[in-house]
């Protein structure tokens, strides 16, 4: 169990309508000494077994990976999520996330580890029966065993309710014949056991554990992959393929929980996967413009070149922000959880779905920061970038697959917005209230401007205006579409824009308040961050109310929105500047 | 038998090091255990493996933080650890008088020290505790074998190595090649935190260094940042002999 709780119990969603107090988020700065050491364990791991390895890993030695992935399960990095009594250790999620953030320094093997700790062990720890566990899990958590999910098909990925497989139980009632075919399976190579999706009789949505050797399942050829290259991606194939009845996980009929609620889990550690990756493809292109002279100067002098270090540091200080402060509070909601209750599994994936938008904001804004910072890395080494001997190139395809699974981008922002909507629809949100008070005060004319003091007066000014551009926007927007709303999935994914801003922007602002002035860089990465956060939420607010509103109308909301978004500007250039230099000198991403 | 292992803390090799006021700027780098001490760990730990030993005690002296490196050697597997506190910089011989009376007061029979130091690059600890001590000292090993009080050994010599053999109790310092250093797993992080790290005030006036650091001065390298296409793997090998021979002229 966690040993330091610093978080606030809170409710997911919450962020939008209260403001958080730094004393209530947990930030990485909160680190107890054991979650600090296994930190480090897992960097030297990744250091020394993942990165002079990754030539061997990139060539598909699949032999070689699954021993790779063995030694890091003797170390104990596949047991954390596992109880105690089958192998494992069950330690806080802050612990599993800087894991998945540690090991992250080459693709193929972070999606390899992920796919098995994540989708490939958490269906088993949620629902297996005690039978199940005790012959599964601890080879699992031991990296004896790899482990693989199969959820989507060729016609149904997004759409993962809509699989064909089927499963039909045999005359004599002892196992299920599966037949169908599986697409695009992570680890499919070379795992032992996969957790297979199902619908029995056609109807009823379920998932089966089968043991690889299994007469009937068929490994397919690998997936000629733009990047993780060295991660296996093969179709499954189920031909009559005979499954005993005590092999059906969880309820039959019940899969689609086991689905989803694993998926939440995913999406988090995800976003702490991209922060990894983020880290080091920095740490390669710093070190490239420090050494790269052009025009008599080290590239690490020009201001333009300084803009994208300025950028992608401040998308790592921004990510590690929100990914920590997310997983602290999901934390202290595990801890607050009585351990005798009937069913703890149960409760737990409750109490982690409560964030399933934080989980899905992270996904998003993570995978899109990767993406943008692999990319920035790639243009700092120039010609260099766009060969394979320096690793901005793998950096660069190896980031692109986050965008795509564990639910498109596209399908997390229409979870994030639609989520929040249907939760205020229940009434477990006050946002229809919050909604009205902002369109009362707004519409009544100017808005008060909230004094803010102190050097984040700036960004504390932005998120407050974010908060209402976002209150706001969802109140035009549903005066105007109704039920129909969700249909709308461009004002949709733009209000998730917003909702995605507000809560990194105010991870950022409350990290860095909690460190109470010891620190320069913080304060200056906010700052930057913000300025970037305020823009991206102008242009989501204008698309909302320039498609839900025409004429006389939307001039009067436009005059509201201008008032709203009024705020000083910051010397963002003098700003990245500033954090550049810290960078350079560093030679990695540093926050001293 | 009991062995002690010494644990220093410097800055890690990875990190870029800052000087402030004259001196190695400590609070803003990152503190790791010195890999010369992980190797006698490492050591240490084997021998207690192959039933030679009974205990591991891990000895750090210096600040607060440098817990967090006796910490990593009890994850790594040591039994329990001494904080011998102190702010002063101990050069190594005044080092040398504390750790030589612990050795005395835990009855150590085997003491193991980095070689050399990463941050003083001095190699007189280990000689200096042998002294003090009136022990045998075997020096850079890198290969160890203990039969019953008898250590037997391997170490470097400029053109090729000498094997030895001493009587217990001794100092052993240590060097790469000896074995791999363990990485702390999960599981020992968990079983370190109930496991005693015990704190000993220093007294002042037990240990005085004379020697004193007075400033420090980093020298930043040059680099001469060519890139060879390898394409032409034979071509590229061609040039890089020439630029090694005449211009960078580290080979004949
Ligand atoms: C390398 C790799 C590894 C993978 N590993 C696994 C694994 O281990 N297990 C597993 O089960 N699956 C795995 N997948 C599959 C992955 O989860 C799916 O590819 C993903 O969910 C997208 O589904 P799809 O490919 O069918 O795309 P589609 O669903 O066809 O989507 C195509 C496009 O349409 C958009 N779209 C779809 N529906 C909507 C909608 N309702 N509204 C708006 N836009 C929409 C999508 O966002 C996307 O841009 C993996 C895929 C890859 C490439």
């Amino acid at each position: 169990m966690s040993e330091q709780q610093t978080a606030m119990r809170i409710q997911g969603g919450s962020f939008l309508l209260e403001d958080a107090k730094p004393e209530d988020i947990f930030t990485l700065e909160d680190l107890s000494d054991t979650q600090q050491q296994i930190a480090q364990t897992t960097t030297e791991f990744a250091e020394n077994e993942i990165l002079p390895n990754i030539p061997r890993i990139e060539s598909k030695d699949f032999a070689f990976t699954r021993a790779l992935l063995h030694k890091a399960g003797e170390l104990g990095l596949m047991s954390i999520d596992v109880p105690e009594q089958y192998g494992g250790l069950e330690l806080d999620k802050v612990t599993s996330a800087l894991v998945a953030d540690k090991i992250a320094v080459c693709g193929s093997f972070s999606v390899a580890f992920s796919a098995h700790v994540g989708i490939g062990t958490l269906p088993l720890v949620w629902y297996g029966t005690e039978e199940q566990k005790q012959r599964y899990l601890p080879k699992l958590a031991s990296g004896e065993w790899v482990a693989s999910y199969a959820l989507s098909e060729a016609s149904s990925g997004s759409d993962a309710m809509n699989i064909r497989t089927q499963a039909v139980l045999s005359p004599d009632g002892r196992h299920y014949i599966l037949n169908g075919e599986k697409m695009w399976i992570s680890n499919a190579g070379m795992a032992n056991l996969f957790t297979v999706f199902a619908k029995i009789d056609g109807e009823k949505f379920s998932a089966f554990l089968i043991e690889a050797g299994t007469p009937g399942l068929s490994v397919g050829a690998e997936e000629h992959k733009l990047g993780i290259r060295g991660s296996s991606t093969c179709p499954l194939v189920l031909s009559d393929c005979k499954v005993p009845v005590e092999n059906l996980l969880g309820e039959a009929g019940k899969g689609h929980h086991i689905a989803f609620n694993t998926l939440n889990v995913g999406r988090y550690k995800l976003g702490s996967a991209a922060v990894g990756g983020a880290k080091i493809a920095f740490r390669n292109g710093v070190r490239y413009a420090r050494e790269r002279k052009a025009f008599g100067k080290p590239i690490s002098s020009f201001g333009l070149v300084q803009q994208m270090i300025a950028n992608s540091a401040t998308g790592i200080f921004a990510g590690e922000s929100a990914v920590y402060r997310v997983v602290g509070a999901i934390d202290a909601s595990l801890a607050a959880m009585d351990k005798s209750a009937p069913n703890p599994s149960l409760e737990t994936q409750k109490r982690i779905e409560e964030f399933a938008v934080e989980c899905s904001i992270l996904k998003v804004w993570c995978s899109e920061m990767l993406d943008r910072l692999v990319d920035d890395m790639l243009q700092v080494h120039g010609g260099y970038g766009y060969v394979e001997e320096f690793p901005a190139e793998r950096s660069y395809r190896d980031s692109r697959i986050n965008r795509i699974f564990e639910g498109t981008n596209e399908i997390n922002r229409l979870i994030i917005s639609g989520w929040m909507l249907k939760r205020a629809m229940q009434g477990r949100l006050a946002l229809m209230p919050a909604i009205q008070r902002v369109m009362d005060e707004v519409m009544s004319g100017p808005v008060a401007r909230e004094e803010q003091t102190g050097e984040l007066a700036a960004a504390r000014a932005m998120l407050a205006s974010g908060k209402k551009l976002a209150l706001f926007c969802a109140g035009v927007a549903s005066q105007r579409f109704g039920t129909t709303l969700a249909d709308e999935q461009e004002v949709m994914a733009a209000l998730a824009d917003i909702l995605i801003e507000v809560l990194v922007l105010e991870s950022c602002i409350l990290r860095t308040e909690k460190m109470q002035g010891t620190r320069k860089l913080p304060v200056a990465m906010t700052r930057y961050y913000a300025a970037h956060a305020f823009g991206v939420m102008e242009r989501a607010a204008e698309t909302i109310l320039s498609a839900a509103a025409e004429g006389d109308m939307l001039r009067t909301q436009m005059a509201v929105f201008r008032r709203l978004t009024k705020h000083d500007p910051e010397n963002t250039v003098a700003l990245g500047r500033e954090i550049a230099a810290a960078m350079i000198d560093a030679g990695r991403y540093t926050m001293d | 038998m009991r062995i002690l292992t010494l644990v220093r803390q410097v800055p890690d090799a990875e990190e870029t090091i800052r000087i402030r006021e004259g001196k190695v700027d400590l609070a803003s780098s990152k503190l790791v255990v010195d890999t010369m001490d992980e190797y006698g760990i490492e050591q240490a730990l084997r021998f207690r493996e192959q039933g030679l030993a009974e205990e591991v005690v891990a000895v750090g002296v210096g600040p607060t933080r440098m817990q967090d490196a006796l910490r990593t050697a009890l994850a790594m597997g040591a039994d329990r650890a001494i904080h011998v506190q102190t702010e002063v910089m101990l050069d190594p011989i005044a080092l040398s008088k504390v750790i030589a009376d612990l050795a005395r007061a835990e009855a150590a029979d085997l003491i193991f020290s980095g070689g050399q130091q990463a941050d003083w690059d001095s190699h007189a600890l280990g000689a200096a505790v042998a002294e003090r001590l009136n022990w045998p000292q075997a020096t850079w090993t890198n290969a160890l074998e203990l039969n019953g009080s008898t250590l037997k050994g391997r170490h470097d010599t400029d053109e090729g190595s000498e094997t030895f053999e001493l009587p217990l109790p001794a100092v052993v310092t240590t060097q790469q090649g000896l074995n791999e250093p363990r990485y702390p797993t999960v599981p020992n992080i968990m079983r370190a935190k109930k496991k005693e790290i015990r704190a000993v005030p220093l007294e002042p006036s037990s240990a005085t260094p004379l020697a004193l650091v007075t400033g420090s001065e980093i020298q930043v390298k040059a680099r001469r940042n060519k890139i060879l296409d390898g394409k032409d793997a034979a071509a590229a090998g061609r040039q890089l002999v020439e630029l090694l021979r005449n211009e960078a002229r580290v080979i004949q």
